[in-house]
This record gives structure tokens, sequence and C-alpha cells, in this order.
């Protein structure tokens, strides 16, 4: 990745920190989750691993950041995928690009991601400036949603937005206090009623005391291989929601 | 300090010998890897429990070696590991203390009198390890009973063809229950079933200074916030360590279990919090830290008389691991095609759906062709629930396709309404399938040869193999439970039945006998070869019977308290 300068990169390989959120596609029409093997309740769930690094020092608030980019395109590109409309609450009201913000830097966010995260947006002005001779915030809707269609047919482009769209659905669907879902707007939207107690600034998961896993993620199972593979276990479909509880 | 006991992990097998020890007046240390974590720190919350997975090791620090079944291209099968950091399929159930009792869900159905004799019962099976236990039913019921006293199991009995003897009620009445537990109870009838309730080991009142269930409809996997669930922490450890003769020491890792020229143990070795070599000495030793990471902590506990590992000249340590078989399955409820108070009832969130169905805990069928000639074999426990956790519902929902079939992301409007449609139109009855994991020559912990812990030390490698015999049991009880929510007007019913291990039920790999060749313990969970070593989690199970674990780990780790009581003649 280090040398790739757009998304279509004949040479990009889906990075292995990676690989295991596009079981979400699979989850629903492929084979094995074996991830999902685990307790019903909880594990089935396998959703996508978000491995971190652990905080950062650098604290830095999202609104002095907006004004230029990464966050300048980051928060045009999430408020385009789930856009404000009739239909329900937009990024915008679910504070997605401050959830994201806190993904990057409360969270404790493996650096490799973040860096993704951050090239893609040059890769897309990239493509943007290319294609249309300007940067991508300064396009219309059309333009926009074009352009991206365009980057989602590469698979560097399409891991990129799965990336955001995985944490615009987290964004939506989390406690508040991780800085989405504002005053469970999300939850309102979908009619999804959360438990309780719910955490609270000094209860997020991160800052668990003794914490067991040192604040990193575990990565969810990733199944490419056993697909590929003749697996004589791997006989049967399974499904989503696999697993069981105890 | 020496104590009377020393116990590694304090989970379901640890936390019932250190309150009935330390209640009796014994001086007892529990080690613990994890950290030591209260109900103020258990959060519903969907990112700490299962997205950040933050009660268990980083899989980069520890994690396990699993070793799966391949075809070679000309047709030969072989066996390959992959270390879990690369997999990313997690092993650990709760590395805290209390361990994996913190997070589950608390379905305490008792064993069977059949369980406990299933090679009598049902005879050999061709490339299965079947034995029947030293003990039978009769011997553990007492403390069947005991569990549902002090650990706290809510539930009522009703009649019905397989319930198994009881000495008495229960104490805690049943739970609140979800109105779709009588949509079950009905089309249950009308078909011929019996759907029994299921007790919980999750309290319906205040008892024992903990508060009753709060129905957050979080339950399952989340750690509890009110103690209403019965954790070996919650429940057991609290009063161990409030009577005054409990230590627990937390992010103590043990390593090794010494052993002198003798063969006697001379003490564990673990690292403490800060890294540091440490030495823990007692009279007795228990290990109790879940079956995967008891047989390897036997296996690497080599000596001059355990060349092999501790207890384990016979090498039978790490064999007959079994897991639970069986599967999952699910229907779903259109809002479209119910009056709306039936949506209204479906909506409910936070009361439980209690419901089992064990018609065929022995099945009694000559259509079944996995049984012998009349279709006799063992069955199993099928049970019914709702999934809550939101961010999971929601992934996939990204995912279209194209005009060519093939997958493509999806967003914008699009993407609003296929969240609102996966959210707001239907709700999800799933089930799941418990049959017996029959232990056989392809399922067993070793050491593995390359990859190491955080700390140096092997890590377990684990093969999964299976037995044939489990999917068709599986397979069979998936049929009826499909039939049944076929019966109560689901849509889109399915299921799914393999060989995968659910990697949070396990047991065996020190399987208990009266054979020392043939089982590492005796009845008693004395290990044959040593004698003071007493294993209390579920790695005694020959057999594993068809329900969750940990109801019966419970049981037999107060049973077997009161044998080392008995033994430090303490009353």
């Amino acid at each position: 990745m280090k040398f790739m300068s757009s998304f279509f990169d004949k040479n990009y390989q889906t990075p292995p920190w990676l690989t295991d959120k596009l079981f979400k596609k699979n989850l629903s029409r492929r084979k094995i989750i074996k991830g999902a093997l685990k307790s019903a309740g909880g594990a089935t769930v396998v959703a996508a691993a978000l491995s971190f690094r652990v905080g950062s020092a650098e604290l830095v608030s999202l609104p002095e950041q907006l004004s230029s980019d990464p966050w300048l395109t980051l928060d045009s590109v999430l408020h385009h995928l789930l856009p404000t409309s009739e239909s329900g609450p937009g990024a915008k009201e679910i504070q997605a690009t401050t959830y994201l913000f806190n993904v990057v830097h409360l969270q404790p966010t493996e650096q490799d991601e973040i860096d993704f995260i951050y090239k893609g947006v040059g890769w897309l002005n990239g493509y943007s400036q290319s294609q249309l001779q300007k940067s991508f915030v300064e396009l219309g809707g059309q333009e926009k949603e074009k352009l991206l269609r365009g980057i989602s047919q590469s698979k560097a482009g399409q891991n990129w937005l799965n990336t955001l769209l995985g944490y615009i659905l987290e964004a939506t669907l989390t406690p508040p206090v991780y800085g989405g879902n504002a005053n469970q707007v999300g939850w309102q939207w979908l009619e999804h009623q959360g438990g309780f107690p719910l955490p609270n600034e000094g209860t997020r998961f991160y800052e668990i005391p003794n914490q067991q896993s040192g604040l990193k993620a575990n990565k969810a199972k990733n199944t490419e291989k056993n697909i590929d593979v003749v697996n004589l276990a791997a006989h049967r479909e399974l499904s989503k929601g696999k697993g069981k509880k105890a | 300090m020496s104590y009377d006991i020393c116990i590694v992990g304090s989970g379901a097998g640890a936390s019932p010998v250190a309150y009935s020890l330390a209640k009796a007046g014994a001086k007892v240390l529990v080690l613990e890897k994890g950290p030591w974590l209260t109900e103020k720190e258990f959060y519903k919350d969907e990112l700490a429990i299962s997205l950040r997975n933050v009660y268990n090791p980083k899989l980069e620090d520890e994690q396990h070696v699993i070793e799966e079944q391949y075809q070679d291209g000309n047709g030969e099968a072989y066996w390959q590991g992959e270390a879990t950091s690369e997999s990313g399929w997690s092993f650990w159930n709760g590395t805290v203390v209390g361990g994996s009792s913190n997070f589950m869900s608390g379905y305490f159905h008792r064993l069977k009198p059949i369980d406990f004799r299933l090679k009598s019962t049902f005879g050999v099976i061709k490339g299965a390890n079947v034995e029947d236990w030293p003990i039978s039913y009769q011997d553990l019921e007492p403390y069947y009973a005991q569990v549902e006293r002090d650990v706290g199991v809510s539930g009522k009995t009703v009649d019905h063809p397989n319930q198994e003897p009881r000495s008495t009620d229960f104490i805690y009445p049943p739970l609140a229950e979800h109105p779709i537990s009588s949509w079950i109870d009905k089309a249950a009838k009308l078909i011929g079933y019996h759907a029994v309730p299921v007790p919980r080991a999750i309290l319906s009142k205040p008892a024992m200074g903990r508060q009753s269930c709060e129905y957050s409809g979080y339950c399952s996997s989340y750690g509890c916030s009110s103690g209403a669930k019965g954790s070996g922490r919650a429940a057991l450890l609290n009063h161990a360590v409030a009577g005054g003769n409990c230590t627990i020491k937390p992010q103590s890792k043990v390593y090794k279990i010494a052993t002198n020229s003798h063969g006697k143990i001379t003490g564990i070795l673990y690292y403490d919090g800060q890294g540091r070599k440490q030495t823990a000495i007692a009279k007795i030793y228990v290990v109790a830290c879940q079956a995967i990471e008891t047989s390897r902590l036997l296996l690497a506990s080599t000596g001059e008389k355990f060349p092999n590992g501790l207890a384990n000249n016979n090498g039978q340590v790490g064999k007959n691991l079994v897991f639970s078989a069986g599967g999952t399955g699910s229907g779903d409820f259109n809002y479209n095609e119910l009056s709306q108070q039936q949506v209204n009832e479906l909506k409910q969130v936070g009361p439980f759906i209690n419901r089992s169905l064990q018609d065929w805990y022995q099945i009694n069928d000559e259509g079944f062709k996995g049984g012998n000639s009349k279709g006799i074999a063992k069955g199993g426990t099928i049970d019914f629930l709702f999934h809550q956790n939101p961010v999971a519902r929601s992934s996939g929902s990204q995912w279209g396709v194209d005009e060519n079939e093939n997958d493509q992301l999806v967003w914008g409007e699009q993407l609003k309404q296929n969240l609102k449609k996966e959210f707001t139109t239907y709700k999800t009855l799933r089930f799941e399938v418990f049959n017996d994991w029959l232990p056989n020559d392809n399922c067993f912990v070793s050491l593995d040869d390359e990859v190491t812990d955080k700390w140096g030390d092997a890590v377990a490698k684990v093969r999964i193999g299976y037995h044939d015999h489990d999917l068709k049991v599986g397979e069979y009880l998936s049929k009826k439970a499909e039939k049944l929510l076929m019966a109560m007007g689901a849509k889109n019913v399915s299921s799914s039945v393999s060989g995968y291990p659910p990697s949070n039920l396990m047991a065996g790999g020190c399987r208990f006998g009266d054979d020392s060749k043939t089982s590492v313990l005796n009845k008693n969970c004395q290990a044959h070869e040593v004698d003071n070593l007493f294993i209390t989690d579920g790695s005694f199970m020959p057999t594993g019977g068809s329900v969750p674990y940990t109801f019966t780990i419970y049981a037999n780790a107060f049973r077997v308290a009161d044998h080392i009581k008995q033994r430090l003649q303490l009353s």
C-alpha cells in the first residue's frame, strides 16, 4: 500500500487486517463463519474486526480538523453514503464523522487501518481531479455518486468504502457515548431498544480497568481459506446466525 | 504463605471449590490469569462484548493453533494447523475473575440418567470413544440441587416425558417470560411436542446479597450489571472472599505445576501482573482453567516422573476433548402477516423465551438412520432465543448485487431502505440444537511446536475432528425444531448443522474413569497418578451430554469439593 498512488493499482491486495471485513459479505450468502460459532448471543455476531492502536496523545478536536483534509473529504463521503432525507436520519444526525474521528483518535485502532482510511482520501481526490478537475468536496451529488461508483469497481476502493460503511453502521447502532447514534437517533430510527446500563464516559470499552486484551481487538474469523480449499469439515452450508449459547 | 488449597482458574469449575472449602475453614488461594472486574465494569455495550472482545486476550499475545482436516489434490485427507492470530477464531471465553461464567447465557438443564451410561445404553459407535461415567445421576443429583440453591437457578418443573428425577423443587420462581413463549407452547401442543420451561442461572428475585434480573434484554453473552446472573464470581467467589478465607490473585498466569523426583507437586509456578515469576504452595492443588487450557497446563508440566506432562504417563491428557454438536436454525415472523397485537407482543424486549424441547433426548424412531436397527440413539435438546446485537444485525445491509449478480456495495437511499427493512419489518426466532459431540481420536489437545504465548510458553494445539454421527443427530433434531417454527407460522425457516465446534462449549481432555489406562482422573476427579491434584472444570467429562456444560461443571465441582473437605477432615 505504501507505494500505491490510486485505488486502481493492479498490485493492490487486501491486507490481512482488513480481510475479516469481507466476511460481512460472506455472512449473508456464503459458507462458513467460524467466528460465529461461538455463543449465539454475542459472538454470532462477528462484526467487523476493527483492530486498533492504543489511544493517542495528540488529542485534537473534530471542528478544528473539519476544514481541511482528510476530515473535510471524509465528512463529505460519509454524508453522501448515508444522506439525510425523509427516509430517516443521515450521517449528519447520526454524527458518523464524530464517531469515525473517535475511532481514529480515541478507540485503540491499528495504525494500518488509520493509514488506509487517510490514504483513501488522497486517492479519491486524485481520481476526482483526474476525472473532473475538482476535489471531491467541490462536486455535486450526482458527480460524487459517479465517482464513488467508479472507485468501488476497484478492490482497494471497495475495501475503503466498505470500511467507511462499516463504521457508519457502528455509528448508527452503538451506544451514544462512542460519538455516533446521537441521542439514540439511530436506535429510534430503526426501532431498536438499547440495553441498560449503557457505558458512559469513563466506562467505554477502552477505559475498563485491567483489560485482558490490552486494548487490542481480536479479529473476526476470516474464512476465505476454507472457501477456496476443499475442507472436509465444511461440506455443509452455514449461514448468518450460526453459533450457540452456553 | 502456605495455603490448604491452591486453585488455578476462577470460573464454574473453580469457584464451587473455593466457596465450599473457604466456608469450611480452609485457606484458599485462587490464581486467575485475567483481571478482577465487578458489576460496575459490565455494560450493555456491543463494542465491548463482541465487536472489540475486550474481556479476552489479544490473540497475538495468547492464542491457539487449530488443526482442521483438508483434502490434497489426490483426495487424501490431511490435518493442517492454523494459528488463531491468523484466523481470528478465538477460543477464549472470558479471561476475568469468574471466567466464562460471567458471559454465559445460563441455560441450566441437568444431565439425565442416560448421559452417565451412553455406552451401556446405546452400545459402541464405531470411531467414537464413548465410555460410561464412573458415577451415576444419583451421585450428582444432590449437587445439582445445591447449585440451584447456592448459585441461584430460576425455573419450574413440569411433567414431561424426559423429566429427570429431582429431589427438590426450584427455590427461585421462573423469570418473566416473553409473549412468544406462549406462541411456542401453543404450536408445540398442536403438533404433539412438549415445550418445557428452561431453568436459568439468573435470579428472579433478590437473594444472597445479589439483585434480581433487570430484564435489559441484553443477557446471554453480556456481563451482568445487576449481579443476578450466577457467575462464579457473583454467586460464589464474592462470598468466599468476604468470609476471610479466600485470596484471589488476578492477573496471575500459571505456566507450570512443578514436581519433585518422587512425583510430588512442589508448587504452582506463575507470572504475576508485573511478569515476575512466583510460586504458590498448598496441600491440595486444583486445576480448572477450562478444558483446553487445563490440558495444556498439564502437558506443559513435565518433571522427572512425568516426562510427557503431569498425570500423563498413560498418554491420556488432552485426549477425548469434546465440544457441543448440533447447530442452529431460525424462522422469521413478518409483521405484515400478523395482527397489531401480535406485532406488539413480538417486539417486546426484556423477558426471556425460556423454552426448550427435549422430546428427542433419546431418539426412538425407525425412520432415523443414525441409530441402531430400531432407530434408537441418543438425541438432544433444542432451545429457543432471540438475538439482540444491532450492529451484527446490520452487517450485510451494505451489500447488494448488480445486474450480473455480482456483489456490490450499496449506499445512500438503498442502504437506508435495507436497514429499515432489516430492523422494522420482521423478527427472527432462533433455535440452537445441543447434542453429544462424540469423543474421537481426532479431537484432542497437544502442545504446539512453534507458536508460543507472550511469556514464551508453547500454546495449545487443538485438533477439532468430529464424528459423522453427530451431524445425523443434529440434523434430525433441527428438522424437529423447524417443524415447530413452521407450526408457529414462521417464514424463511432454515437450519444449519456442521462439524465445526462452538468454541465456548468445551469439555473433556482429562476424563474420569475407573481405569487409569484410559482415563486421567478417578471418580473423585483426582489424578490417578498424582495424589494431591484435582481437576474440577469440564475436563473430567468422558461424554458431554446434550445440554450446555456450565450447570454440570458447577455441580461436579461442588461434589469434588465435598470429597476434598472430607480428606482435609473439614466439615
